[in-house]
């Protein structure tokens, strides 16, 4: 990456586009601290945040989801949403005595009703199918009501229904959340119709940046990413 | 639990409970060591089948805590001052061994454990001064009131029902879901806060923490303690009641210890052939029911 700089404004959904290969992944790996940057810096509610550890950004309310499926496939779906939630509340020893379900129960009860898994809410995650795992992986990501989610391609491998479910999840929840996003996707339709601002990147820089329509108009970006 | 797992549980520990009256003592011993290996076995499902980390070396951790029962009752201390001794001693050391498991997994763990066991092995056969060396260290005591076979037996199990209530919190609370996290996926579970460096370590300590109350117990039953049992092979056949068992599973190590510590000795009949059979039910098991003994119920119902 070279020369990437943007800001994130509080509720704000940013998407990120670029053809692979341009920087979108590496650019989540800096902000999250799994590569340190040769210089520059990233700063989060106006800390210092450079090469922090994927653990010390989750305390700070930083969360995100991966390009391929994470989530904990011997645990119930249920159990995945309490454990993404659940290290934030108390202390280390204080959880050993909290009840089972760490207070979350209810919480957790309303994620799996908004994302609809209740049919599937007490099965194993990792027996279900890709969309479904697709859901929890996403539900996880928003269980601690993170200040900012990183969302690396939430469409990839999803079906044209799903996709849509998934923009209308992604909508409510940056309403009743309020935290902001940046998502990184393929998926042209999903990202114009969810993200009023987008950033579009080719070889670790950034080429243009703006509304979806803009970006959409501006050549060096049909020349560069969208072709046709 | 359903109705009927609690019926099954409850029938069981009733049986085993019943079990000494029909017995002789060298039944009544193999009774107690199946306890003394269960609670060694809870500790290491609980690191190795809960929490993911591979452990090789987990005979070393019964080793410091017998020797430590050994060394302190010999000295005139209580059982009940040297009990905690042992669990506190293998708890620090516990954590000690975790450091690795933050660096390496897999394999490459399996070998850093190994290494340790290798390297206490040697720590309690040489240093003669301390551990009695080959000699070992023999007349050591049993708790007052529990010193016949009997009475020990219902002692030491009535621990390991403790130590089993214990382990069964320690999984429900939610500590046991990060332990799951970490054992599933530990890079999604650090994204979602869970300190992977403090489960880690938590596995391996409380895990040791087990073998070492397992060491006390199993010092007093045999009150002679050398340094065989403590050997790697030792710390492959707990590794082997686990997977047996069924590792991740509560009850995995009762059934793993019970054909581990049992079966040898009802295929003794078979004088010399006793150990090819053991050893090709164990490799049959491994090949048909590789997620243990009690994942059966789970086949038959998928079948």
């Amino acid at each position: 990456m070279d020369g990437v700089s943007f800001a994130v404004a509080p509720g704000e959904i940013v998407g990120v586009i670029g053809p692979n290969g341009s920087g979108k992944t590496t650019l989540f790996n800096a902000i999250l601290g799994q590569i340190r940057p040769t210089s520059g810096h990233m700063e989060f509610c106006g800390e210092d945040i450079t090469g922090m550890s994927p653990l010390e950004l989750a305390r700070r309310g930083v969360g995100r989801t991966f390009q391929t499926l994470q989530v904990f496939g011997k645990l119930s779906v249920r159990d995945n949403l309490i454990v993404a939630a659940q290290e934030f509340k108390g202390t280390l020893p204080s959880r050993l005595f909290a009840p089972p379900d760490a207070g979350l129960g209810k919480h957790a009860d309303e994620m799996i009703e908004l994302f609809r898994l209740q049919p599937v809410a007490h099965l194993p995650a990792g027996s279900l199918s890709y969309g479904q795992q697709k859901l929890i992986d996403i539900a996880m990501a928003f269980m601690p009501k993170p200040r900012l989610v990183l969302l690396d391609e939430p469409c990839a491998g999803v079906n044209p229904a799903l996709v849509e479910q998934l923009r209308e999840l992604l909508m409510t929840l940056n309403k009743t959340q309020g935290g902001s996003f940046v998502v990184i996707e393929h998926n042209m339709d999903f990202i114009m119709r969810l993200c009023p601002r987008v950033i579009c990147m080719v070889e670790g820089r950034v080429l243009a940046e703006g509304r979806p329509d803009e970006v959409q108009l501006n050549r060096a970006v049909l020349e560069a990413y969208l072709g046709n | 639990m359903r109705k009927v797992e609690v019926t099954i549980v409850g029938a069981a520990l009733i049986a085993i409970a019943l079990a000494p009256l029909g017995l002789k003592n060298y039944g009544i011993y193999l009774l107690t060591l199946w306890c003394v290996y269960v609670m060694a076995g809870m500790g290491l499902n609980l690191t190795v089948g809960y929490a993911g980390q591979m452990s090789i070396g987990h005979a070393a951790f019964v080793g410091i805590g017998a020797y430590t029962a050994a060394i302190l009752m010999k000295l005139g201390w209580s059982f009940w001052l040297v009990l905690p001794a042992a669990a506190l001693l293998c708890f620090a050391v516990g954590l000690v061994l975790g450091f690795p498991a933050l660096r390496v997994q897999h394999h490459y763990l399996a070998f850093a454990t190994l290494g340790f066991n290798v390297l206490m092995f040697l720590f309690f056969r040489n240093e003669e001064w301390l551990t009695g060396g080959t000699f070992g260290i023999s007349g050591i005591p049993r708790p007052p009131l529990f010193d016949r076979s009997g009475a020990y037996f219902y002692f030491t199990y009535g621990s390991t029902l403790v130590l089993a209530l214990a382990l069964a919190w320690i999984i429900r609370s939610p500590w046991g879901r990060a332990f799951a996290a970490l054992r599933d996926n530990p890079i999604r579970a650090e994204s979602l806060g869970v300190n992977i460096m403090a489960y880690t370590l938590l596995a391996f300590a409380i895990g040791a923490a087990f073998a070492g109350i397992a060491g006390a117990y199993f010092a007093s039953l045999v009150e002679f303690i050398e340094p065989a049992p403590f050997s790697l092979t030792s710390s492959l056949m707990m590794l082997l009641m686990v997977i047996v068992g069924g590792s991740g599973r509560f009850f995995g190590p009762m059934l793993g210890a019970a054909i581990v510590v049992l079966l040898p000795e009802w295929l003794r009949v078979m004088k010399d052939w006793y150990l090819v059979m053991f050893g090709l039910a164990v490799v049959a098991l491994m090949i048909w029911l590789p997620g243990g003994l009690l994942s059966i119920p789970e086949r038959l119902r998928r079948a």
